[in-house]
């Protein structure tokens, strides 16, 4: 069926076609920058390599902190033996969790929140337990890694 | 088809990226082939954009230059006398411009 | 995109009908040399960009000696394309200062610096020279090996003219050798002195441009040029040049991203091979030449005093040119400038090859 005549103009067709197309570079060029301008905003890393001796001595039921990305994390001797590593930060709103050795628990002073020493929340408002990490000890390495992530140590 | 053209592109683009390969060589651009080829890709939409844009305002010039040789930019209409016609138009209805 | 509306608010508050009158009246004129007209455009571009990537990496850059070049390493390792626009950054300097000496060869070719538009060279000239030193100075922020070594050897240089030489030396360095002083010091320059310096002499130029018109070369001159209309008709072409610069300079950074050499060291030796940026190997081949003593007096100091004077002619070479000025051709001026052209690109070439 051919038109009589053209449902747009020239003008606005090119207008159009031209506004459109430079409106996609500029949005695909500002996308770039602002991915460059916010980086890794919130993200946690897989896994932090550190160095065992500090953490592997460490008087028994005390916690000594790590950095996991932005956020703290704590390295706890909860025996001789058995060790645990955890992410420091309150499931309620994200405060950082103070361990008291008197009585083994990690306590949150943002909204009075208590966890037990395995991190499981038993009073006040954290809904979750603490995150529990994985390590490992490799050499005179200490691999700290989230639950489940493979570690692949970049050749040093 | 993505097949071949990521093939080309590991057999040339390698090369140049071997080069600064000092002891401690400080990682310029990412060393994963899977980055690389996202890299390269990007490169060339990138590309295929521009060529678009220019396309289009070429399209642009031409209309702008026939419009002009026309007269029909000048807003100055005397009155009485009939504006020059475009192809294809009657005399009728003008209001589309 | 018609926002009437915006407009009529706008335009019941402001009259803008000299300035629309203006822009719809500016023109162009079109001949086999108007090519040479999209070079300050172009130029103002790249400014742009160079500003804006600047801009996102003064984000991440630390300009302390003890971190620059950690943090440059982190903006490329660590961060989200940290290390294509630093790549972009440092090609878009490179083809910036590129663009401005063809511009420069341009207009001394074709004479546009004659009367009455001879501001328009001096400031000209001296965007060239800050647009130098924005290169130096940011070339030293990177803080490895070469740059360090580089930049001794620029400002220690400067050192060598008569007088006012050590002043300078001690203001650029900020101490008697390139130390942190010197890397804050160059920051101070690169991110706020030179950017405020830049748009405010940029503004001035492009205002005379636009008092003055595009100029047109004398040979020309009597003829009868088409006029094109710069809105719409240039502005398009600007954009269409523009685009293509876009392309290229991505293009180049994203094939030859800069290395990161060593950390300096102060007391390291200066490595090997040492060779300052592309645009000052003219005058350290210039250099080179003079021996080391000419009839009792220091050679190198005779060579800075004549690369001096040279600048210094070309930079007054308006007011030298009386011939162009009157509006005549001006054969000897051509020549003087195919001579600074040639001297620049054999000199440059050779000092890139040795």
């Amino acid at each position: 069926m051919k038109l009589d005549y053209s449902l747009v103009t020239r003008r606005t067709f090119l207008n159009t076609l031209f506004g459109g197309w430079l409106l996609a570079f500029l949005s695909g060029s500002v996308v770039a920058l602002l991915r460059f301008a916010f980086p890794t905003l919130g993200k946690e890393p897989d896994f932090v390599v550190l160095k065992a001796d500090d953490f592997m001595n460490i008087p028994i039921n005390s916690t000594k902190p790590f950095a996991w990305g932005g956020k703290v994390g704590l390295f706890f001797r909860k025996d001789e033996r058995n060790m645990v590593a955890l992410k420091g930060v309150c499931t309620h709103m994200d405060c950082n969790v103070a361990y008291k050795p008197e009585e083994r628990k990690f306590y949150c002073p943002c909204h009075k929140g208590w966890f037990d020493e395995n991190g499981k929340n038993i009073k006040g408002p954290p809904p979750k337990p603490l995150e529990i990490f994985e390590f490992t000890v490799e050499g005179d390495k200490l691999i700290v890694a989230r639950k489940g992530v493979k570690v692949e140590l970049p050749k040093a | 088809m993505k097949l071949a053209v990521f093939l080309i592109f590991m057999i040339f683009f390698k090369v140049p990226l071997l080069w600064g390969q000092a002891k401690q060589a400080i990682e310029v651009f990412p060393s994963t082939p899977f980055y690389q080829y996202i890299i390269y890709e990007n490169l060339a939409i990138f590309w295929i954009a521009i060529i678009g844009l220019i396309v289009i305002i070429r399209m642009k010039l031409r209309e702008i230059e026939r419009v002009q040789k026309l007269g029909l930019d000048k807003t100055d209409h005397r009155p009485g006398v009939p504006l020059p016609l475009e192809d294809g138009e009657n005399g009728g209805d003008r209001e589309g411009f | 995109m018609n926002c009437q509306k915006l407009k009529d608010w706008f335009d019941e508050r402001y009259d803008t009908s000299a300035l629309k009158k203006f822009a719809g009246e500016k023109l162009v004129p079109s001949h086999r040399h108007d090519l040479w007209y999209y070079t300050g455009g172009i130029i103002v571009f790249l400014f742009s960009i160079q500003f804006i990537t600047g801009m996102m990496l003064a984000f991440y850059y630390v300009p302390h000696a003890d971190f620059a070049h950690k943090s440059i390493i982190e903006i490329v390792t660590k961060l989200n394309m940290g290390w294509f626009f630093r790549s972009l950054h440092h090609w878009g300097s490179q083809l910036t200062i590129f663009f401005l000496f063809v511009h420069l060869f341009a207009v001394l070719l074709l004479k546009s610096y004659r009367k009455p538009r001879e501001l328009l060279w001096f400031s000209g000239f001296i965007l060239l020279g800050i647009a130098v030193f924005f290169g130096l100075s940011g070339y030293l922020l990177l803080w490895d090996e070469r740059a360090f070594a580089a930049v001794r050897v620029a400002t220690g240089g400067s050192g060598a003219l008569p007088i006012v030489g050590p002043f300078i030396k001690a203001f650029l360095r900020g101490g008697i050798d390139v130390t942190g002083e010197t890397l804050t010091r160059f920051y101070a320059f690169h991110v706020s002195i030179l950017p405020l310096a830049t748009v405010f002499l940029m503004v001035l130029h492009v205002l005379l441009v636009q008092v003055h018109g595009m100029s047109v070369p004398l040979s020309l001159k009597e003829k009868n040029l088409p006029q094109t209309p710069f809105f719409p008709n240039v502005v398009y072409k600007d954009m269409a040049v523009w685009l293509v610069v876009l392309g290229v300079t991505v293009t180049i950074a994203t094939l030859f991203p800069p290395e990161i050499g060593q950390k300096a060291d102060p007391l390291a030796p200066t490595p090997e091979n040492i060779k300052p940026e592309w645009y000052f190997l003219f005058l350290f081949q210039t250099l080179k030449l003079f021996p080391g003593e000419i009839l009792g007096l220091n050679g190198e100091t005779i060579a800075i005093l004549l690369i001096t004077a040279g600048i210094f002619a070309l930079f007054i070479l308006p007011l030298l040119d009386r011939k162009s000025r009157l509006g005549e051709k001006s054969t000897l001026f051509t020549l003087i400038g195919v001579v600074y052209l040639l001297y620049f690109l054999i000199m440059t070439l050779i000092g890139y090859l040795s």
